[in-house]
């Protein structure tokens, strides 16, 4: 049996990691892949989800699915299937076995943590994604993993490439031609707060160390939910007389479900590895369909129950009387995505992922740190120095598990105005220096350009008089996009920038009359 | 070739342009004796009037010999569909890299330093595939591949370009028609900056210059201007058909200041309104002078 688990293991984390890599353009307007499946099915967002905005308007078909599975057999997700899971039964490899401390057996934090996220989420917060297995899993990936193993894999063969060794350069370029097609990204990622990012899911892996599947057993609120569901799961384990009580099961045990106490197994902690079934020397293990119900009661406490609902209560208010919510005091850098709600309802749905910033073609999606204070921490914030938004893609709104960044089509996304750019005359190259340069106009994307050039006579420091094209935004046509930043050939601070004023997402947000 | 000798033959040809230019002119008058100066052909489909204009100019053998590896650099500049006439129509570019081909090329390779994102415009143009269902070796281009060169020009001292243009046996550029902030027009001196590395913007503090500079150290065997399409306002990225004029037409020639000087006329300007063909004619990298060539117009 543990063969099969860990051949659906493997099938399952395989199609994470491809559809993971899918996740980038190839040049068409389409990904051809249902890269967001995985957080489709991921009932904790679609749960926290429906509460925090009370819309069910996101795919639900897939988590309902594994609502049912997990009602019918238990925690059979954890154990076969989720991809976090599976990487902690990798990690949990490499720690030693031997007879370790005792289990902490705190397998009611993950209860916590799940009433904290729920409450709130009933109050329209929705902190889920912070912690949730497969939105964590998808953010480190995409910030701090695959650039990592990006920056690596292409210094090897850049080293390579500069030796120019016979035969071994050529060896190693006709593999790096193939690891381009196929594995590579296009570009080096480059993401704000990736070291911070990839430190944390280094964390979590190595409690892998303490005890395996640390973070299943004690941390995981998804594994709290299906936990919840799976009290009344049809599968169940029954123990025969044959056992002696040897305790082999204990040892195998991926949850915290106690094997060893026979009746008083506790089903919520069962992933359903079944390896007590097989590790039993007596073949005392079985296990079946029946409609028992569970033997063991879950007790959390009702003080802590009530404290973790009241911190989940709290947390609103808390996290919401930032002076960045006073209208007209918001960060101006805070540039979202095209095709974002309105910054609150944006913030009742993104669960921060990290797949709009991982699909994003130039890089220009990042991580907010507190651009949108502690409740907008890694939601996605442009950053037009590091990349634009570019005209014709759509494809961050095409990712977006929860539509907090609504899928548009290209007319639309021509209409939708994401910030203004304005130009610093004290640095722009035809105002301050009388030098000339277009560069913001020659790539403003607009189909009637955005940017139009004024001529007037300029006299260079002893130089005759000659006519200088200097360049104004046109604030009715310009969306924001920021092509011009990124692109402006003054370097350092650019002399031309975006800002979110004028975003058509929001109402109060705006600089011009109609 | 290898790295060593490469670095050394770029280290040459950049001290040989520098002299005077004093043998150009003859060149110039032995190229003349195998056909007209410049090729204008008018009518459709793009692919059989870009056959036509080489045909014209004595077929493509005059330009690329037998097992030469031939670099053909159409503008793949902008995110937009052929209709909109931001890059080379597809179908001129694949023509160009049938004749190679027909020449006898060993091989033929396409590619361009794009605006937008490369993946998106080899996609979007058209052109990755048109290029590749020739037979080309359509790829993005390699960071690595991007040298410093000594171009010594009237602008540009030193420079990185891209080192399979100057490496390349034969390079051929196939421009397209456009107009554009500050050059006015770019036609296909302006295209050279498609194979410039480093951060390019900072030439067009002076373009002009920085263009002929370019053109004269990259020094294309032919010149094949795509005006099937050309888009007349809001260039060089346009993005409202109402920009673009369809005109049917190509023009080739040699001589890379003569086909831009023909290709402002295609705007109903003086060739003498764009300042690289106007140094360019001045600094004899050309001639502007159309009403002393020999032009070979031809209707389909």
């Amino acid at each position: 049996m543990t063969k099969i688990r860990r051949l659906t293991q493997a099938v399952f984390l395989l199609i994470f990691l491809w559809l993971f890599l899918q996740t980038e353009s190839k040049g068409a307007n389409e990904l051809g892949y249902p890269v967001k499946i995985f957080l489709d099915a991921d009932p904790l967002i679609f749960i926290t989800t429906a509460l925090s905005t009370r819309q069910l308007d996101f795919p639900l078909l897939l988590a309902l699915i594994v609502i049912l599975a997990t009602v019918l057999l238990g925690r059979v997700f954890c154990g076969w299937v989720c991809p976090l899971g599976t990487l902690h039964n990798l990690a949990g490899t490499l720690k030693k076995r031997r007879p370790s401390a005792k289990p902490l057996n705190a397998y009611r934090w993950k209860y916590y943590i799940l009433i904290f996220l729920l409450v709130s989420s009933v109050f329209t917060l929705q902190p889920a994604g912070v912690m949730d297995p497969i939105a964590l899993l998808i953010r480190s990936l995409s910030l701090a993993v695959y650039p990592m193993v990006q920056y690596a894999t292409v210094s090897v063969f850049n080293t390579l490439y500069t030796w120019q060794l016979p035969l071994v350069t050529d060896g190693s370029e006709w593999v790096y031609g193939i690891l381009k097609k196929g594995f590579l990204s296009f570009q080096q990622p480059f993401f704000n707060q990736a070291a911070f990012t990839g430190l944390v899911f280094l964390g979590i892996l190595a409690l892998n160390l303490r005890e395996r599947r640390f973070w299943c057993k004690y941390l995981c609120p998804l594994g709290a939910l299906l936990g919840l569901l799976s009290r009344y799961a049809l599968l169940n384990r029954s123990v025969s007389e044959g056992c002696d009580g040897c305790g082999v099961c204990v040892e195998t045990c991926q949850g915290s479900a106690g094997p060893d106490r026979k009746d008083q197994w506790i089903k919520a902690e069962c992933l359903a590895c079944l390896n007590c079934d097989d590790a039993c020397p007596k073949n005392a293990v079985r296990f079946g369909f029946s409609a028992k119900a569970p033997d063991a009661s879950l007790d959390l406490g009702r003080r802590r129950v009530i404290g973790s609902a009241m911190a989940g209560l709290i947390a609103v208010p808390a996290l919401r009387i930032t002076p960045l919510r006073k209208a007209g005091a918001a960060d101006p850098q805070l540039i979202r995505p095209p095709g974002s709600r309105e910054e609150r309802e944006f913030l009742r749905r993104c669960v921060k992922c990290g797949e709009c910033m991982k699909v994003c073609i130039t890089n220009g999606l990042q991580p907010a740190l507190l651009e949108a204070d502690l409740e907008g921490i890694w939601s996605p914030v442009l950053v037009p120095r590091i990349g634009y938004c570019e005209y014709r893609c759509t494809l961050c709104g095409q990712v977006c598990p929860t539509g907090a960044i609504q899928k548009l089509s290209l007319e639309e996304k021509a209409k939708v105005k994401i910030g203004l750019a304005m130009i610093d005359k004290g640095r722009c190259l035809p105002f301050a220096h009388g030098m000339s340069c277009i560069v913001c106009e020659e790539v403003c994307p607009t189909p009637k350009k955005a940017i139009w050039f004024e001529e007037v006579r300029v006299r260079d420091r002893g130089g005759p008089e000659r006519i200088l094209k200097q360049p104004h935004v046109d604030l009715e046509l310009c969306i924001g996009c920021g092509i011009c930043e990124t692109k402006c050939p003054v370097l350092g601070r650019p002399a031309i920038t975006v800002t979110s004023i004028g975003e058509s997402r929001s109402r109060d947000n705006q600089l011009l009359l109609s | 070739m290898n790295r060593r000798d490469f670095v050394k033959s770029a280290l040459i040809t950049g001290a040989a342009i520098s002299l005077p230019a004093g043998l150009d002119p003859i060149l110039t008058a032995l190229q003349a004796a195998q056909g007209p100066d410049l090729a204008v052909v008018r009518g459709t489909p793009p692919a059989r009037i870009t056959r036509a204009a080489v045909d014209a100019l004595g077929g493509m053998r005059r330009f690329v010999s037998r097992g030469d590896v031939v670099v053909v650099k159409p503008n793949i500049g902008w995110d937009r569909t052929p209709e909109y006439a931001a890059n080379t129509n597809p179908d001129v570019v694949a023509a160009v890299v049938r004749l190679c081909f027909e020449a006898g090329a060993k091989r033929v390779k396409v590619f361009d330093h794009p605006v937008s994102d490369a993946r998106r415009t080899y996609k979007q143009s058209g052109i990755a595939d048109a290029a590749a269902a020739a037979g080309a070796a359509v790829a993005f281009m390699d960071d690595r591949k991007f040298k410093d060169m000594r171009i010594n020009g009237l602008t540009l001292k030193t420079w990185p370009l891209y080192s399979e243009v100057i490496e390349a046996d034969k390079v051929i550029n196939v421009p397209i028609a456009k107009t554009h902030g500050i050059a006015r027009l770019t036609l296909g001196m302006k295209n050279w900056m498609g194979v410039m590395g480093g951060w390019r913007g900072r030439i067009h503090q002076r373009i002009d210059e920085s263009l002929v500079d370019l053109a004269r150290f990259i020094k294309p065997a032919l010149t094949v201007l795509d005006a099937v399409r050309i888009l007349t306002d809001n260039g060089p990225q346009g993005g409202d058909l109402a920009d673009v004029k369809l005109l049917n037409t190509v023009v080739a020639g040699t001589d890379a200041v003569a086909v831009d000087a023909f290709g402002a006329t295609l705007f109903g300007m003086k060739p003498a309104d764009l300042g690289c063909v106007r140094i360019g004619h001045q600094t004899r990298l050309g001639s502007m002078d159309l009403a002393g060539m020999q032009i070979r117009r031809i209707n389909l």
